[in-house]
């Protein structure tokens, strides 16, 4: 029986329902022949053969080693009835109840398929042509077109019941033995898993520690001496509490939320793709909308349902047409799809003349923002099904152009809006109206001023030249008018002379003659300045507002094309806007074709109201994996953007849909995780743990969570805290992006100016001109989108953090700092900035050595002029330099 | 588990008068086989120990350079169908003909393989060369067709070949990186040409870019023996706080990087300071005593990158314009060829001359060919051709003096024995020790390697 399994290794999610019952109801069966009389009994002449119980085993074990898989023979797959209804490239292969005209059947009869290895039995060809010329159906009946539609039917029982397919529900928290650290129902099933296997929670983390993980987590930046003593030094009970909502507050909170999440969704200040790497004015305000989002603990399913589709959840065209002015909720929400607009997309509007430039420029976009969707909301890896059936999970090709087709009303392919006349504005209708016909206006009247300007000139040009040419002798002053006054070309060779002699004086440029006329006609002077402040005027009447990247649906019908293989040049059957089959079940999705004039499908509105569902199966799983990931190092699902067969299972599957479903009940808010979360003994916990530790005998890899997990600063944090021990961070908040500098040797840095020492999310953000020093910390390169982070240690870092120009000024500043403030020694005042604790004695003395030796060594080599701090300041700068760059700094307990 | 506890001070003072780290300690941290650099072996013996990567940006025409076709003279403008890619639909493409080479082929060396006068150069070291002239890609887009060549897939973005050759062999000189690119400018698909994508970031290319300073922020800002002092400071606090911590392996792998970056600072300048070579071998790269850029300069810093251990280096000619393009005028492959005949050959001589070719592979290709026709026989310039072009390999484990495959007679199609970019990939991999099929990494779900699920060794140009 073997031989079964080994020939489906790819379609097995799809279509094992019809083999596995073959299987168990033959099992002593010896050949598929007998095997097939045995399951069904010779067929009755009026029994109507079905595809998968009569037809499927004789393929399987005949036809599919050639014709399945990813590049099938002839382009014919026949590993289901919808492939095999497909056709390959001689077309169709199976003329329904016709099998003498079915080419399928033609090269069976004709003996011809298979070519070699076993031919098929008189017995089996006869089933097949029966099969054809009952109409080919399947087990489930017949639908009138095999091909559309036809793919919730192929989904299996079985594929539905994989975990992350179903709704999760709450198990009870289960009961443990250390019960006194059962904090909240988080630590019960932490516990539970670590009692069984012999382990327990790690101690408590002390105070210090506890404030500088609570800071990192939620702020990106270190909490402050001051900070620190005053917590360790807090009696109260609930100061561990009150601290993470203090810290939940603060504006700080979202800047570094943010971040997280446009990594997810592909966030990026340029356009991307080739070597053009066009930089995108208005991506901040979608940067922005998100920093804000996060701090007002904006629920997530409106956080989503506005992303994917803010426009039609609040009727964006309604108010754009009727009201006077649109209110900041549509604002906001028009921002919010932004999101959408993440995907590189380089198109220009020259792009759409370009041979193939839908398969090449446009349907990337389109992919890359499903990709983004999925991968970021739904951990499924829906790109997998773009050119065949997805090879792991139960999702078909069919589901990958249903959930295109959701988008597609916005993006179109075969008739595509180049990106950056994609766009919306902040006015209502009459508002524009408004303003451009006000603007109309204002260029009317400043191109009228302008032609006052020029008019203006010329009467004072030829009174200058008249003036002028008074002044030259009589003699020549005929023969210079003459020659000034012919056309250039016209002149005879004593004209040429005469000309280039005297028109310097006589005839200035325009550029000249502004220079010239004021200071020698007040009158000119007078009248100038007059028509200078009319324009000024005049422009200061323009009507100005801001512009939005916002995805929008285009008015009129729109087809959505099943691409055969992927590509574009094959289209197929049209495909009706849809979801992941194997969810309908679960949640199903609810979408009416609106009236023709309506100005928007409403497709990603049913979308995204699908997706928010509180029954949703992956939604909330996906979320609080992601939030438990940036508390823990480590999600209960170690692949988030992956959900499925080929991701990683999960280490807690429970206390996964317990959190999932406390997320939805507490109105999907994100605040209330990380509270959850945060105050669990399982946060709480030390991270230490020495190599010779029992538990990591038992558990090496810390799956259990016997232990908090130590973890790096990611790239963005590493800088912020950076700048902020070293006193210069500046606090500003949201606007548009900071320009970045590329230097001769391709190191690319923030441009010097004050606004360098914002947060690094405000820093522009280039596919192809990654700020090198966040690069090399792994900020990634936003190509599509980025679902976990790597985490090298590699000596490029050490070489950005010893001889980068950051590090040096931070390193400068943190000494100025440290000097200036306090009466503190230099070397515990630094420690305790830098890693929030005193230092011990030995280590104190070691780096008063350190400061001695190199104060030293700084005096040799400075000159006599030097002040006589000067020594010492560069020496506690280098002390400074090195406590930035230590692994205390870096890493978080 | 080591002396930690209450010998800081100790520490510090003999590593004041000894070298920068206690020697061995941090070998010691680091045995646990986490170490993205540590030497890996191959497969089975590799002939190459190096690859020297030389590409060129654009699309190099074969039947103007390195494949004579004598049929395009003789049937020059004659109306040839082709379902080609590039004409496809395309207004003013409904008729091509045939369009000659400008440039004369000449017999070199002893093998007698034919090249034209815009590689006189590169003729003279035919000998020493394995020519493929029946390479061919899978797309015309320059995008897609460079990303190919430099990482197997056309469409996403998958580990570079150097990044998957430094990941199975780990590097010889942790002082300087294991894959490295010279580039004065990026070409199409920008980094993603020597990015390590899923594969550990200590794999992905480091660009130089020629010219006074090649690497970021390589130059020590202070003198080395302040800076000694420093870091022995660093290492102390490193080593402290490592006290508690001896579970977290990536604390210890953090400070040997530092180690590294020490050592770098004095590798890396030394590595691309020219000044001891000798006036001979200079002007042989056609370069100037102190000239920094080049291609003569990215050549002869190949050679002393290799000299160094670097496993693996490129070098692209050009930027993603001003390229080998020459939809408008073939006759830009006049200077474009000039900028590197003179190099390579030297390269190859240098390599020779020093023992060093028998280890070093060089590689010599672009992403594409040019058509062999236009839509007149007058156009000046030739279209993006994935049907057919030619490639070469020298040196380590390479048959010298053979022409390999062949094209049809226009250099239309790659008619005999075809060499796909996939077989090219799993011939270089093979030479450097790899089973192209067994050299695979677990990413999302799956095993990926450089060939997807293609790729055969080209057997008959090894040794």
């Amino acid at each position: 029986m073997n031989h079964i399994k080994t020939s489906e290794p790819r379609r097995a999610q799809i279509t094992r329902k019809g083999c596995t019952r073959v299987l168990l109801s033959c099992i002593s069966c010896l050949s598929w022949l007998s095997l097939l009389l045995c399951a069904n009994g010779p067929a009755a002449a009026d029994e109507k053969l079905t595809f998968e119980t009569h037809v499927m085993p004789i393929l399987k074990a005949k036809c599919l080693s050639c014709h399945s898989g990813e590049r099938p023979k002839a382009g014919l797959d026949l590993s289901t009835r919808r492939r095999v209804m497909l056709g390959g490239k001689s077309g169709a292969v199976v003329r329904r109840a016709a099998a003498e005209s079915s080419l399928l059947w033609g090269r069976i009869a004709a003996g011809e398929m298979p070519p070699k290895g076993t031919k098929l039995t008189a017995e089996e060809k006869a089933a097949i042509r029966k099969w054809i010329n009952d109409g080919a159906v399947g087990d489930k009946g017949d639908s009138n077109d095999p091909v559309e539609g036809a793919t919730s039917a192929e989904i299996t029982d079985e594929a539905r019941q994989f975990w992350s397919f179903k709704t999760p529900r709450q198990s009870p928290v289960p009961r443990v033995n250390s019960t006194q650290r059962v904090a909240n129902p988080i630590d019960a099933f932490v516990l539970q898993q670590l009692e069984a296997s012999d382990l327990s929670l790690s101690p408590e983390a002390d105070r210090r520690t506890l404030i500088r993980r609570v800071y990192f987590d939620l702020l990106g930046l270190p909490p402050s001496p001051e900070a620190v003593d005053a917590f360790v030094a807090n009696s109260r009970p609930d100061a561990f509490e009150c601290l993470i909502d203090d810290l939940l507050a603060s504006p700080a909170y979202g800047e570094r939320w943010a971040r997280h999440w446009l990594d997810v969704a592909g966030y990026a200040d340029s356009a991307g793709i080739l070597s053009e790497d066009r930089f995108l004015p208005l991506a901040y305000r979608y940067r922005d909308y998100v920093i804000r989002a996060f701090n007002k603990d904006k629920p997530y399913d409106r956080f989503l349902l506005e992303q994917i589709a803010g426009d039609e959840l609040v009727d964006y065209w309604h108010h754009y047409e009727n009201d006077d002015a649109l209110s900041e909720e549509i604002i906001e929400a028009i921002t919010a799809t932004g999101y959408l607009r993440c995907a590189p997309d380089s198109s220009r509007p020259d792009f759409t003349t370009i041979k193939n430039a839908d398969s090449q420029y446009f349907y990337p976009t389109i992919n890359d923002t499903m990709q983004i969707v999925s991968t970021s909301v739904m951990g499924v890896t829906l790109q997998c099904a773009r050119c065949h059936d997805h090879m792991f999970d139960p999702i078909p090709q069919e589901d990958f152009y249903r959930v295109q087709a959701i988008f597609m009303g916005a993006f179109r392919p075969t008739s595509w809006v180049p990106q950056m006349e994609r766009r919306l504005t902040t006015l209502s209708k009459s508002q524009f109206e408004f303003a451009t016909g006000r603007n109309k206006e204002v260029d009317e009247n400043v191109k009228k001023l302008e032609a006052s300007v020029t008019a203006l000139r010329e009467q004072f040009k030829k009174k200058r030249f008249d003036k002028q040419l008074a002044k030259l002798p009589e003699d020549i002053r005929e023969a210079v008018h003459v020659a000034l006054t012919t056309p250039a070309d016209q002149r005879d060779e004593a004209q040429k002379q005469l000309a280039e002699k005297h028109a310097p004086l006589l005839q200035p440029d325009d550029k000249k003659l502004d220079e010239l006329l004021p200071a020698e006609y007040q009158q000119y002077k007078e009248s100038r300045a007059e028509l200078t402040d009319e324009i000024a005027v005049e422009q200061g009447r323009r009507a100005t507002y801001d512009e939005i990247r916002a995805l929008y649906d285009l008015p009129g019908e729109v087809a959505t094309p099943f691409l055969r293989r992927g590509d574009a040049l094959t289209p197929g059957h049209t495909v009706a806007p849809g979801t992941l089959s194997v969810l309908e079940q679960a949640v199903p999705f609810q979408w009416q074709r609106p009236p023709a004039e309506t100005k928007t499908s409403g497709r990603r509105l049913a979308f995204a109201r699908w997706l928010t569902d509180s029954k949703h199966p992956l939604t909330a799983r996906v979320m609080v994996n992601r939030i438990w990931r940036h508390h823990f190092g480590e999600g209960i699902v170690s692949t988030p953007g992956d959900f499925g067969r080929a991701g990683s299972t999960a280490s807690h599957p429970e206390l996964l849909d317990w959190l999932a479903v406390e997320f939805v009940e507490s109105g999907w808010s994100i605040k209330q995780l990380h509270r959850m979360m945060m105050n669990s003994s399982t946060y709480r916990q030390s991270s230490t743990a020495a190599s010779n530790d029992a538990s990591q005998a038992i558990d090496p890899e810390n799956r259990l969570l016997w232990r908090q997990r130590l973890r790096r600063l990611e790239a963005e944090s590493i800088r912020d805290s950076v700048l902020d021990v070293a006193g210069t961070l500046r606090p500003q908040m949201y606007g548009t992006t900071i320009g970045l500098h590329v230097w001769p040797d391709g190191e690319v840095t923030v441009h010097d100016a004050l606004d360098k020492y914002r947060r690094s999310i405000y820093l522009q953000y280039l596919r192809l001109r990654p700020v090198t020093m966040l690069n090399a910390f792994d900020q990634p390169i936003i190509e599509i989108n980025c679902t976990v982070r790597s985490r090298s240690t590699v000596s490029t870092q050490a070489l950005t953090l010893l001889n980068s120009k950051l590090m040096t000024n931070a390193a400068e500043a943190f000494a100025r700092r440290v000097l200036a403030e306090s009466s503190e020694d230099a070397a515990t005042r630094a420690v305790r900035f830098a890693f929030g604790r005193v230092p011990g004695s030995d280590e104190l003395q070691s780096l008063n050595d350190f400061l001695a030796s190199q104060q030293q060594l700084h005096a040799e080599s400075l000159d006599d002029s030097a002040s006589p701090d000067e020594a010492r300041q560069r020496a506690v700068a280098d002390m400074c330099h090195m406590l930035l760059s230590a692994n205390e700094f870096i890493y978080v307990d | 588990m080591y002396p930690l506890s209450n010998t800081r001070r100790s520490f510090l003072r003999s590593a004041v008068t000894g070298s920068l780290i206690l020697p061995g300690i941090i070998e010691q941290l680091l045995a646990d086989g986490r170490d993205p650099f540590a030497m890996r072996e191959p497969h089975f013996p590799a002939r190459a120990k190096n690859v020297i990567f030389l590409f060129m940006t654009g699309g190099v025409s074969h039947v103007d350079t390195f494949d004579p076709k004598p049929a395009l003279h003789r049937d020059v403008g004659k109306e040839i169908k082709a379902d080609h890619p590039e004409i496809k639909d395309r207004p003013g493409y409904e008729r091509i003909f045939l369009k000659q080479p400008q440039w004369e082929f000449s017999q070199n060396g002893e093998c007698g393989t034919e090249v034209s006068t815009l590689f006189p150069h590169v003729a003279t070291c035919i000998d020493d060369i394995a020519m493929i002239r029946s390479m061919h890609t899978s797309h015309s887009n320059h995008y897609n067709a460079t990303l190919g060549m430099h990482t197997g897939s056309f469409a996403f973005s998958r580990p570079s070949l150097g990044a998957w050759v430094s990941y199975g062999l780990g590097t010889e000189n942790r002082n300087l990186p294991g894959f490295v690119v010279i580039a004065p400018k990026q070409t199409y698909a920008g980094t993603q040409v020597y990015a390590n994508d899923f594969l550990p970031a200590a794999h992905q290319g480091t660009l130089v870019v020629p010219g006074a300073e090649p690497i970021a922020n390589v130059k020590p800002r202070v003198p080395t023996d302040r800076q000694r002092l420093e870091l022995e400071t660093l290492q102390a606090m490193n080593l402290a706080h490592l006290d508690a911590r001896h579970a977290d392996p990536e604390l210890s792998a953090r400070m040997r990087s530092f180690e590294t970056a020490f050592g770098m600072q004095m590798a890396v300048p030394d590595a691309f300071d020219f000044s001891k070579e000798s006036a001979a071998t200079l002007s042989g790269y056609a370069l100037q005593p102190g000239q920094t850029t080049g291609f003569g300069w990215q050549c002869l810093a190949a050679r002393r990158l290799v000299e160094r251990g670097v496993r693996f280096v490129e070098l692209i000619d050009t930027g993603s314009s001003g390229n080998w393009d020459a939809h408008g005028d073939m006759m830009t492959h006049v200077g474009l060829a000039k900028n590197v005949d003179q190099p390579i050959a030297a390269l190859l001589k240098d390599l020779k001359h020093r023992g060093m070719l028998d280890e070093t592979l060089v590689v010599w290709t672009t992403e594409f060919g040019r058509t062999p026709f236009n839509n007149s026989a007058d156009a000046k310039g030739r279209e993006h051709h994935p049907w057919a072009f030619t490639s070469w390999l020298a040196g380590a484990g390479v048959k010298p003096g053979i022409v390999h495959g062949a094209t049809d007679e226009y250099g239309l199609r790659a008619v005999e024995q075809p060499v796909h970019v996939h077989d090219f990939h799993a011939t270089v991999l093979h030479l450097m020790g790899f089973d192209h099929e067994r050299l695979t990494f677990r990413h999302a779900g799956r095993d990926y390697r450089l060939t997807d699920v293609q790729g055969e060794v080209v057997r008959p140009i090894l040794v």
